[in-house]
């Protein structure tokens, strides 16, 4: 059908019947990959500012970009080659070479978590035994890049800006962790391959309801915080710090945090959908006057499945960004120590409690 | 096909005594701290890999590697602490400036 | 050419980059002048040696390594250098007789740690791929949470004891000085 493991068997197939040395086949499928996990990451860029500047338009009953293309499709690519275009700026009396390594920091810790995401079955990079962690792990290390760029534009507004953004990231990630801490007492496996097995026949969202649902709340609201955006995005308030953090950047430096915010964003999305909604498998009901039903959803593709469920999350945030005002600094802080972190930590004893009773 | 265990030993004993030459020859706290990390994880690569190649049916070295992870997360959470108590005291964090306790 | 057929397989080559990085970088963040640019490269250091455990087939070392010290130390340690005032600018200055000093330090200690290494002569355990191919994570939790030999349930509550000592003694140490200071 349209399942794209089959595809990529014959391809490996293929090239290891046309060369033949093991090693070589092994090096070329490494090459293939690695472009093909870059060019995903730059056309999902493409698409999600497509779909943020409609999106934010239809709010503020605007039309959005109209002008390039059929409504608007190739704005985000005539952007693209205007950010690749300009001119990128050296400033002076600034540690260039912290200057220039921070965007690439930051750029890496959204795109290393993409080699374990799974896409549909059997479309992923690595299958770690730690998956989940590893991409918690490795997704936390943007701090370290926004906080060297903050200082390193020698800027009273980057240095604000990037000061708010560590200490909102990495309290945010509290919350975030243990709620997915919370999913992983059901699933009872750190691998991601395991979380989505675990999941054929019912979501766990429905498996236990009343934790899971509290559980993916939090992560919601916590997840959003990381990205910086919506009623969260104190570091580059624009009213207060012109741009926060990037204010000094330009040209394809400036791209790079642009980008990873956008996937950023993604990723939150992609995790939340894995663990919460199942990741790529159907939606099953767990009855026998259903099977017929559970037949016609799964001629869906698999991968459908996993970004239709990554983009709903992804209107559901770009929702929640268009809509609510933005928070005091004091506000941000104490929502994540005095309410999210209580209640997480809480909701993980009742997952406990729930699992050892059901 | 392995990686032979003197390669990791050689690199886990260079890291130690670069770490060892940083904490001679710095004069803040932060760049001490700095060398502090370099040497733990030196030891740490150590235990890793010996727990790997020796005895890996037993998790002995990795469980070590784990708690000095541990010990060196709080070590530097206090000393930052401490550091910044001083720096607000003395408003300067080098280690030949700070003699109150000598008079 | 013997030498390099058998030297120059897969792990080793990547063996031979990570390790280049941790020296390199390692070398670099103790020598530099600027604290930041040390920091920088402290963080290079520790994201390599990840990939060190990540080779050796620990991943959940390597995840530990990546969040708590590249995510969690690194970024605390340059809070504190943004906190401190210019020390980000300022450049420090060594004498040479110190420098002198402790590379011959560091240089003797290398040479005794290396002849001795060399001396034991080690022999590779050629069945610890196959041991080493199912740690999973319920291994590492039963050997956490068991009370037997070669299980370390002790020191696990031990480690929370004291992480949640630390917390509270940096709490105590960050707050006790701000009521000196208005009094």
């Amino acid at each position: 059908m349209l399942e794209l493991d089959k595809f990529i068997e014959w391809i490996h197939s293929s090239l290891l019947y046309l060369i033949g040395l093991d090693w070589v086949v092994s090096l070329i499928e490494y090459v293939l990959i690695g472009v093909a996990f870059l060019s995903l990451y730059a056309v999902l860029a493409l698409i999600l500012i497509y779909v943020e500047r409609k999106i934010c338009a239809f709010f503020q009953c605007r039309l959005g970009p109209t002008r390039v293309g059929p409504w608007g499709l190739f704005q985000s690519i005539a952007d693209m080659v205007k950010i690749l275009l300009k001119e990128i700026i050296r400033i002076d009396k600034t540690d260039q070479l912290i200057f220039k390594v921070a965007p690439f920091i930051v750029i890496i810790g959204s795109f290393c978590t993409f080699g374990a995401l799974q896409f549909g079955r059997g479309l992923h990079g690595v299958d770690f035994n730690v998956g989940l962690f590893y991409m918690l792990a490795i997704s936390s290390l943007g701090v370290v890049g926004i906080l060297l760029a903050g200082w390193a534009s020698n800027n009273k507004y980057t240095l604000i800006g990037a000061m708010r953004s560590g200490a909102q990231l990495v309290s945010y990630e509290l919350s975030a962790g243990i709620s997915l801490l919370t999913m992983v007492i059901i699933s009872g496996s750190l691998n991601l391959t395991d979380i989505i097995e675990g999941q054929a026949n019912a979501w766990y969202i429905f498996q236990a309801p009343l934790p899971a649902l509290i559980a993916f709340v939090i992560y919601l609201i916590a997840g959003h915080a990381e990205t910086n955006r919506g009623p969260f995005d104190l570091p580059e308030a624009e009213s207060e710090l012109t741009a926060g953090y990037h204010t000094e950047y330009s040209g394809i430096q400036f791209g790079f945090f642009y980008l990873a915010e956008y996937l950023n964003m993604f990723i939150i999305a992609a995790i939340a959908a894995t663990v919460f909604l199942g990741g790529w498998q159907p939606f099953h009901i767990n009855a026998d006057w259903a099977a017929s039903f559970n037949g016609i959803m799964d001629c869906i593709p698999t991968w459908a499945w996993f970004f239709g469920k990554v983009f709903a999350l992804i209107f559901l945030s770009l929702w929640v960004r268009w809509t609510f005002p933005r928070l005091r600094i004091d506000q941000l802080l104490k929502l994540e120590w005095k309410i999210l972190m209580p209640i997480s930590l809480v909701n993980l004893l009742l997952m406990a409690v729930w699992v050892l009773i059901f | 096909m392995n990686v032979p265990v003197e390669f990791y030993l050689v690199l886990s004993t260079l890291l130690f005594f670069i770490g060892v030459y940083g904490f001679i020859v710095r004069k803040n706290l932060i760049g001490i701290l700095m060398s502090i990390e370099l040497i733990l994880n030196a030891v740490n690569i150590n235990f890793v890999v010996f727990n790997r190649f020796l005895f890996p049916e037993k998790l002995e070295g990795y469980m070590y590697g784990l708690f000095v992870i541990i010990v060196a997360a709080a070590e530097t959470a206090v000393a930052i602490a401490i550091i910044i108590n001083v720096y607000r005291n003395m408003k300067n964090i080098d280690v030949d400036s700070i003699k109150e306790l000598k008079n | 050419m013997e030498f390099l057929t058998a030297y120059l397989t897969a792990n080793n080559i990547i063996f031979f980059i990570l390790a280049a990085i941790i020296l390199v970088f390692g070398f670099l963040s103790v020598t530099t002048t600027k604290i930041l640019r040390a920091a920088t490269y402290l963080f290079f250091v520790l994201f390599a040696i990840a990939g060190l455990y990540l080779l050796l087939t620990y991943e959940f070392i390597a995840a530990v390594q990546l969040s708590v010290y590249a995510g969690g130390i690194v970024v605390l340690l340059v809070f504190a250098i943004l906190l401190v005032k210019n020390l980000g600018e300022e450049t420090e200055k060594v004498s040479c007789q110190k420098k002198l000093v402790s590379a011959i330090a560091a240089i003797s200690g290398v040479v005794i740690s290396l002849v001795t290494l060399f001396g034991f002569g080690f022999q590779n355990n050629e069945s610890a791929d196959e041991l080493t191919a199912n740690v999973n994570m319920e291994t590492i939790g039963h050997t956490l949470m068991g009370v037997e030999k070669y299980q370390y349930l002790l020191p696990f509550e031990a480690a929370s004891v004291f992480l949640l000592a630390c917390i509270i003694g940096s709490v105590v140490v960050a707050t006790n000085l701000k009521k000196e200071d208005k009094k």
